[in-house]
């Protein structure tokens, strides 16, 4: 990642990395840990000493499958706050014996005549209930418009996705064949980065337009290629509805799914990008999802310091580990030790209003205003402004001269959005309210007073020793 | 069932924060002392006029603005917020407006007044409504008393410069553009004409501001409009009334016309930030800088124009295009068949 030009009229653009690296096979750990968003241990059907084989589904009928990437025993079922703010529930493995699949894996004798309801069925089967967002019955899959296969990263400092475009090109084309069909999508568009131009020749176009991204950050991001090259919105949603019409999937996740519908096998491994500040160049790694960081770090030969920051896919939106025993899961892309000293520190400090927020946003935000209301608990106002267009891109806090927390600040704003005193206000009732409007500010970030912040900085919270 | 435990990731005093997990590293104080550096050039073009005067004014400038802040802050138990350097940016601006041979408790008072009314009454960097240097000007330039201290051909009678002691706005303001032939329209870009001690030296502060675009410190619309809103409503003037009114050249190149444009428009707190609103902003101060030259009693009109434009800001906040947020369809609308809503 570099700054390609900081002088200027023009915004600074962050390029992408661009470098290649062969991937490198990591070993199956004697642990694995296996991460459920959105459930509680009752929803389990196994319990702690039960044995497991890989590809069994861990859970009851509801919500999609949670899948054992391992054969061997269960040692422990915890509940946990995940490092990104949602609750899940971890599952330990201890991965006794060689992989053994589980016989409900089916694979799907005629997958040129299959309907798509039957192609989502045993995709949904495989584990990739994440596709659009919603975990909900495959018959009831919203329409799609426009489907967009990418081969760009989602982060600068990642080069695992552009990896997995080159080594396998010739699986690209099938993918995106089986993503159109079992979406109903009339428009599939495969993304590469500029770079990438001379591999994506030997795509020949008939199933996927092709179309060359710049590479330079957020152009890589799914909402960001939403907009520009698909049918706008991205799909996502909730138990309770759904919005967007294109659906983003990675190259490795397509492929994934193309040979998940050939032998039945789920998702088993991700291909990730390990890098840290003291060797720079970043390495490819392919690990069984659920590898604990730690194996990881040990393979490597690096050792984490107190106070270090381990960073999950990415530097510019990724999300910090509290342990490095958190797993590796199957949206892990890149993970990035920070040394203790190179840790950047927010400050609390009040807005300049200098408006580099604002020239940097990807979608047009009035990230300045944004900050501030958020920053007083003035949500209805964030609404308005449209605070949940974000793509939490992070550009407005890498440019901000004040070092303000902006990303922080926005999210903050979107989950108090989300909670029952914002549920079902329109755009209009919010716009049509003043500050002193009948929606309450739910949830103070912070005591804007100095004496309650007389350390003046702050970066999250730090973990109690 | 598995039994609920809490802490079995224990954890490895590991830092966690929000992302991004990496920074530009720019600072206020950098953009600060961008601001003083692009204002080197006419401070130093200032001292080679007006000699030990202008160093005098300017660093009593300096010196009040920052003791100001310092001590408005420790009343009011804020943060002391010296070290981001925006206080020596007004106090520095103030000074480089004023003439050289100002009496220092003028300069104080207005510094005083300036950062105290203007700034931190309102609660400090970027929430003043105003610019504190050209609320400081503003309020000795309507004193009745004091208003003396601001008219440069009285203030700078007794220097040798090698230019025409006259300041080119108060010979149009009293004798019309006839007399104005006596200017050199190249030694006014060159600098050599009365004004303030840095105002007036047009060519350091055009390269001075070109640095703080290119560098993305300041943004472009806002001067070329400022510039462009002169031209035009005094190119209209002109082509109505030659006989009364300057060329836009000459309005252009004299007074605070260019230190307006290009450094006191564009503090952060007084001036919009989405691109229409700098642009209204810009051509309004440009306008009305023409206009209160050319109707109102005071030669200059620029500082009044930026403060009657930044009251304006809070509307031109309002400018921008509001975002379309869609929000979530409920899933029963979806409990159609999927097979009749795919279009395969």
């Amino acid at each position: 990642m570099k700054l390609r030009s900081f002088f200027g009229i023009l915004p600074p653009k962050i390029a992408y990395m661009l470098a290649e690296s062969p991937v490198e096979i990591l070993d199956v750990p004697e642990k694995l840990t296996l991460l459920c968003p959105e459930r509680t241990p009752a929803d389990l059907v196994t319990k702690v000493g039960d044995s497991v084989i890989t590809g069994q589904d861990l859970t009851r009928n509801g919500k999609g499958p949670f899948l054992s990437t391992a054969t061997g025993q269960i040692k422990a079922i915890t509940d946990l706050k995940g490092p990104d703010g949602h609750d899940y529930v971890a599952v330990t493995v201890k991965a006794d014996s060689p992989d053994s699949f589980d016989p409900a894996l089916k694979t799907i004798e005629d997958i040129p005549n299959a309907g798509p309801v039957e192609l989502r069925s045993a995709i949904n089967r495989a584990g990739f209930y994440a596709l659009n967002a919603i975990s909900i019955d495959p018959s009831l899959w919203p329409p799609v418009d426009v489907v967009i296969v990418s081969a760009l990263d989602l982060d600068p400092i990642s080069i695992a996705n552009q990896q997995t475009f080159r080594d396998h090109v010739e699986q690209v084309e099938a993918a995106c064949q089986l993503l159109s069909r079992c979406t109903g999508a009339s428009r599939c568009v495969l993304a590469v980065p500029e770079n990438l131009s001379h591999v994506a020749q030997s795509v020949s176009g008939s199933m996927a337009t092709v179309v060359l991204v710049p590479p330079v950050y957020p152009n890589g991001l799914p909402e960001i290629l939403a907009r520009k090259y698909g049918g706008g919105l991205l799909m996502r949603g909730n138990e309770e509805g759904v919005v967007g019409n294109t659906v983003v999937v990675s190259v490795e996740h397509a492929m994934a799914m193309v040979s998940c519908l050939h032998s039945g096998k789920p998702q088993l491994e991700k291909t990730i990008t390990f890098s840290s500040t003291e060797n720079g160049e970043p390495k490819n790694f392919r690990v069984r999802i659920g590898t604990p960081l730690a194996h990881l770090l040990h393979k490597v030969g690096i050792e984490t310091q107190p106070k270090d920051k381990l960073i999950l896919n990415g530097i510019m939106n990724g999300y910090t580990c509290f342990s490095n025993e958190q797993p590796i899961t199957s949206t892990t892309d890149s993970v990035h030790l920070q040394r203790a000293s190179q840790v950047f520190v927010f400050q609390n400090a009040p807005c300049t209003n200098c408006g580099k927020c604002n020239t940097v946003c990807p979608v047009d935000l009035e990230v300045n205003f944004l900050g501030r209301f958020s920053e007083y608990g003035i949500f209805d106002k964030c609404l308005v402004l449209g605070v949940e267009n974000c793509v939490e891109c992070g550009l407005c806090a890498y440019v901000c001269p004040a070092r303000r927390p902006l990303v922080q600040f926005i999210v903050h704003a979107k989950r108090a959005i989300n909670t029952e005193a914002f549920r079902g206000v329109s755009m209009e009732e919010a716009m049509a309210s003043d500050t002193q409007g009948p929606i309450p500010p739910a949830i103070k970030l912070f005591d804007a007073s100095p004496q309650e912040n007389s350390s003046n900085q702050w970066a999250g919270g730090k973990v109690e020793e | 069932m598995g039994r609920r435990k809490s802490g079995r990731m224990k954890p490895l005093n590991l830092t966690v924060s929000p992302s991004p997990h990496c920074h530009s590293g720019a600072r206020i104080t950098g953009v600060s002392f961008s601001f003083l550096l692009a204002l080197l050039p006419a401070a130093v073009l200032g001292v080679t006029y007006y000699g030990f005067d202008a160093v005098r004014v300017m660093g009593a400038s300096v010196a009040s603005a920052m003791l100001a802040e310092a001590l408005i802050q420790s009343v009011f138990r804020k943060p002391i917020t010296l070290a981001d350097g925006s206080a020596a940016v007004s106090g520095l601006l103030l000074a480089l407006i004023l003439p050289a041979s100002v009496p220092l408790y003028v300069v104080v008072v207005a510094n005083f007044a300036g950062i105290i009314i203007g700034k931190q009454c309102f609660g400090g960097l970027g929430a003043n409504p105003l610019n504190p240097a050209l609320v400081g000007w503003a309020i000795i330039r309507i004193t009745k008393t004091w208003g003396g201290f601001l008219d440069f051909d009285l203030m700078l009678i007794n220097y040798d410069t090698g230019f025409i002691l006259q300041y080119p706005l108060a010979v149009l303001k009293a004798r019309g553009p006839e007399a104005l032939s006596r200017f050199d329209t190249l030694a006014l870009f060159l600098g050599k004409q009365t004004g303030g001690i840095g105002a007036s030296a047009v060519i350091c502060l055009l390269l001075g501001g070109l640095y703080l675009v290119v560098r993305g410190v300041i943004r472009w619309e806002l001067p070329l409009c400022f510039l462009l809103g002169v031209a035009a409503v005094s190119g209209i003037f002109w082509m109505a009334n030659k006989t009364t009114y300057a060329s836009p050249l000459f309005h252009l190149l004299t007074g605070n016309v260019m230190i307006g444009a290009f450094f006191l428009a564009t503090e952060n707190g007084s001036s919009p930030v989405n691109r229409w609103g700098l642009v209204i902003f810009g051509l309004g101060c440009g306008t009305f800088t023409v206009i209160l030259r050319a109707w109102s009693i005071y030669p200059d009109g620029v500082v009044f124009s930026c403060l009657l434009m930044s009251l304006f800001v809070p509307m031109l906040d309002k400018l921008k295009a509001k975002q379309i947020v869609a929000r979530p369809t409920p899933l029963t609308a979806l409990s159609k068949p999927a097979e009749e809503r795919t279009r395969l």
